[in-house]
């Protein structure tokens, strides 16, 4: 079906490329330790690119029942004059990183449930706290082809478990993550942990407004990340709004801090051996020891600034979306920040005065480029002298990442699944910290 | 496409069960600065399947329709499995089933336009800010969605329905050394072509405050009394208060259940609050959900009181309250849940002027920049605001986002305005998008607030 699309794009366009993802995805949900919940999606899609006389056109469906209306379409979409100049990779002999295991397509519904059952079992008992819990596996298969002659598929599995335990009144939740290649039995000692840190902060504190240590968690890191992933991002870059612009080589952050992008890490799942575009991927500095590193770019960013792709063109954006419906766009999504020498406790106890970010709000607002953030603590934990007094309620954590990321005071030794990446947690001194007194 | 779909449903053994499919077509053209990044029209399509079997309710997403079988397969599986598990039995409330085809009236339709006037005209706007040499760059992004959607249940429902979304929306960035401010501008709505048109004042006014954002200084973190324009009103009626009225949320999280009881006195007495998806010529605007339950206005908060809720047939049954037709999906990819359609708090009486002088000293907050809500704490930001001394408004902030916990908040809105503007685009995250989610309000007065500044 694709080769034959691939040979007749071939004959009116000077390059073509074809994309095509099948997922297959189940969920169940418990909420208030219930089963409330199970969906299944069963998905598929294609999309097509073109280059014609230096210009891109670009369509897409979901079911390929008819290849001249799509090719149609990504003809029509020529006339518009995006510019095309970059050509498709010839990319032969990708690292293929393990992203399968076949245990997943034996995995049942009946698992799911009775797994999220279990935890909620090991948990509820232990806590005042609501407890939501939600599993789910996924099975996707990609496809690249293109008239270089690159022919690149992976198939991956993904399973991940989400533990919640609520704030009474509010969906505010100490939350932690499993996620594998395969089924795993969550582990007791993640449960351990988010409930002696839930059943800590039972009280509610009430710190004054000040600058403080604050202490993100692995799952609320991302908040940071977001803003260093749209500040190096090469679109950002080439439209010269990025403030890292002219910073490159240079020392923005504590010198604690790496951070790299690693889609062939496949300890994790959604490893990767080639993007979206069928570039190679690789592991790639963004920040050593504090030091800029690396813009990233895909085909289209990379061309306009005159280097090739890092292999960074991923279909993907903020908000979810159809996947096919999204060209390439440069993207950072197997981020990795290296422990420290700290366990969590230890961080803590360290801390003299200062809020625990648990859960973010609102990271997605303000101004990101700038580098800016401006976050509701949803939960926050308030610690003095090394131990966590309570809950902060109505509290906002807020600073510029350029300035809080040369505050870094400590890191955890371990990393966990966030949005994006696998981050430990980061222990920055003198952060702005606003509440109700 | 109603024989396919009767084909489908009559393979179901269940006690309910209903299928929606829908074709999908987007058209997108996006400029990044000067240049064109994307141009095109596309088709897309897919299956919802939902059944109701033993009291167990179960849903599945799927493309091809030689795939509908295994579909069918996969869901009453689902379902007999959750009814193994779950104590009480999914009951759906009463409905009588419905056969209508509605095509929603349009003024101009955006489907009878030519892609290359859609060009043009997001490259008119795109260049208004581009004049200016201190607008650093702009990402201008015109989308237009269709969706042709069919539904039928095996209580004989047979409802066809299209939804036209047309907008034309970006970002506006100026820039002045390694400062970097924006601006988002966004026209649009659901009945039309025609609303795009003549709308360059709004671009020269966001431009404008790009600039202005620039020399613009911080805001001071603390505790303010503040005024709310609109679109902040809009987006506090529709985070902090509209998600704990859609019933999906509270039903399981028993601590938010009890505080949101019906007769509950939870906002100043001044305050009404209404989610309407059948106001005509309003972004929010449908007249059967996704579960072919006809939209009706819904009273939420009448003056402070706690009146009603946002449901689907599930959640209405379980709390026993009326239907509302508010359960709607983003796409063939998903299963409906509870979203708002038109929510807003209502008109009162006082000018913006009137609103200041009873301010005093404290700031004037414009501009939704997107919130958050995790139940009683909720997060958003404003793109500028106003120090308002001694009743008048005065120099310029911006980096101001706001906290507070929703109840103490709906009790310290002291005065509600008397314009309403409602929101012309929109995009509401909860697991999926919504691009209709409308939000408004008047001007309103809201005291101790606390803005987290930078």
């Amino acid at each position: 079906m694709m080769e034959k699309l691939l040979e007749m794009a071939g004959r009116v366009c000077n390059q073509a490329e074809i994309y095509s993802l099948e997922e297959i995805a189940d969920g169940a949900s418990f909420e208030n330790a219930k089963l409330k919940e199970i969906d299944s999606t069963n998905q598929s899609g294609l999309s097509l690119r073109i280059i014609k006389d230096g210009k891109l056109g670009f369509a897409y469906t979901k079911n390929l029942t008819n290849r001249e209306e799509l090719l149609q379409n990504a003809m029509d979409s020529l006339k518009g004059g995006v510019e095309g100049l970059f050509d498709f990779p010839l990319t032969e002999n990708v690292r293929s990183p393990d992203t399968y295991d076949v245990s997943i397509e034996s995995l049942s519904n009946t698992t799911l449930v009775e797994e999220c059952q279990s935890v909620c079992e090991q948990i509820a008992p232990h806590t005042k706290g609501q407890v939501n819990v939600s599993a789910y596996r996924a099975i996707v298969h990609r496809r690249i082809i293109n008239s270089r002659g690159t022919d690149l598929s992976s198939r991956s599995s993904a399973y991940s478990l989400a533990t919640d335990i609520l704030f009474p009144g509010s969906y505010s939740a100490i939350h932690r993550r499993v996620i594998n290649k395969k089924f795993v039995k969550t582990p007791r000692d993640i449960l351990q942990f988010l409930l002696d840190l839930y059943n800590q902060a039972d009280s509610e504190a009430k710190p004054k407004t000040g600058k403080m240590n604050v202490l993100f968690l692995p799952e609320t890191v991302y908040t940071l990340i977001w803003r260093l992933q749209s500040a190096t991002n090469g679109k950002n870059i080439y439209q010269k709004v990025s403030p890292l612009m002219t910073r490159m080589n240079q020392e923005i952050f504590d010198k604690q801090l790496t951070i790299y992008d690693d889609p062939l890490d496949d300890r994790v799942p959604w490893a990767r051996g080639f993007d979206d575009e069928g570039v190679a991927c690789q592991k790639f500095l963004i920040i050593e020891k504090g030091t800029l590193k690396n813009f990233y770019y895909d085909l289209f960013y990379g061309k306009k600034m005159g280097i090739p792709s890092t292999g960074h063109g991923y279909k993907s954006s903020m908000w979810g979306g159809e996947t096919v419906s999204f060209k390439p766009f440069p993207s950072l999504s197997h981020l990795f920040i290296p422990p420290g020498n700290r366990s969590l406790s230890e961080m803590i106890s360290t801390m003299k005065k200062g809020v625990i970010v648990a859960g973010a709000l609102g990271a997605h607002s303000g101004n990101i480029l700038n580098g800016d953030y401006s976050i509701g603590l949803a939960p926050g934990l308030y610690v003095e002298d090394g131990r966590i007094v309570g809950q902060v309620k109505d509290a906002m954590v807020a600073g510029n990442i350029f300035d809080t990321m040369k505050r870094a005071a400590e890191i955890e030794n371990e990393q966990h699944p966030g949005s994006g990446g696998m981050f430990p947690a980061i222990l920055f001194e003198d952060v702005n910290v606003a509440t109700m007194r | 496409m109603f024989g396919e779909l009767k084909s489908i449903l009559s393979k179901v053994q269940a006690d309910y069960a209903d299928i929606r499919y829908e074709k999908k077509g987007e058209t997108r053209v996006t400029f990044n600065g000067k240049e064109l990044t994307q141009m095109g029209a596309n088709t897309t399509d897919g299956y919802v399947l939902r059944v109701l079997k033993k009291g167990g309710f179960s849903s599945i997403a799927f493309t091809r329709g030689r795939d509908a079988e295994r579909a069918v397969r996969t869901a009453e599986e689902n379902a007999l499995l959750i009814s193994r598990h779950v104590k009480e039995p999914v009951k759906l409330a009463n409905r009588a089933g419905a056969k209508e085809s509605f095509k929603p009236s349009l003024q101009e339709d955006s489907r009878q336009v030519s892609t290359d006037e859609k060009l043009e005209l997001t490259r008119q706007y795109n260049d208004i800010p581009l004049k200016h040499e201190a607008i650093a760059t702009t990402t201008t992004d015109y989308l237009e969605i269709t969706r042709e959607k069919y539904f039928l249940s095996s209580e004989g429902s047979e409802i066809a329905e299209d939804l036209i979304t047309t907008r034309i929306g970006g970002l506006i960035s100026s820039k002045d050394g390694a400062l970097i401010q924006n601006v988002r501008v966004g026209i649009g709505g659901s009945h039309g072509f025609a609303l795009l048109r003549n709308q360059e004042e709004e671009f020269e006014k966001k431009t404008s405050i790009a600039f202005q954002l620039l020399k613009a200084r911080p805001v001071e973190a603390g505790v303010y009394n503040v005024v709310l324009n609109p679109s902040m009103a809009g987006v506090f009626t529709h985070e902090a208060f509209g998600h704990f009225s859609e019933a999906d949320l509270i039903e399981d999280a028993p601590t938010l259940r009890e505080k949101m009881q019906i007769g509950a006195q939870l906002g100043n007495e001044i305050l009404n609050i209404t989610d309407d998806p059948t106001l005509p010529n309003q972004l929010g605007f449908y007249k059967y959900d996704d579960e072919g339950v006809p939209a009706k206005r819904t009273k939420l908060m009448n003056y402070g009181v706690l009146r009603g809720r946002l449901h689907s047939r599930r959640t209405a049954a379980a709390f026993g309250e009326p239907l509302s037709g508010h359960c709607v999906a983003e796409d063939y990819r998903y299963a409906p849940i509870i979203r708002m359609g038109n929510i807003f708090i209502e008109p009162s009486t006082l000018t913006l002027d009137e609103l200041q002088s009873e301010v005093g000293n404290g700031l004037y907050l414009l501009d939704h920049l997107g919130g958050q809500t995790s139940g009683e704490n909720f997060t958003f930001g404003a793109q500028y605001g106003y120090v308002i001394k001694n009743g008048h408004p005065a120099e310029m902030v911006r980096d101001i986002n706001m906290t507070g916990n929703l109840y103490q908040t709906l009790k310290n809105i002291v005065a509600v305005g008397n314009d309403l503007v409602l929101s012309k685009s929109g995009g509401c995250g909860k697991g999926q998008m919504n691009y209709r989610s409308c939000n408004g309000g008047p001007h309103i007065l809201v005291k101790d607030v606390v803005i987290g500044g930078k």
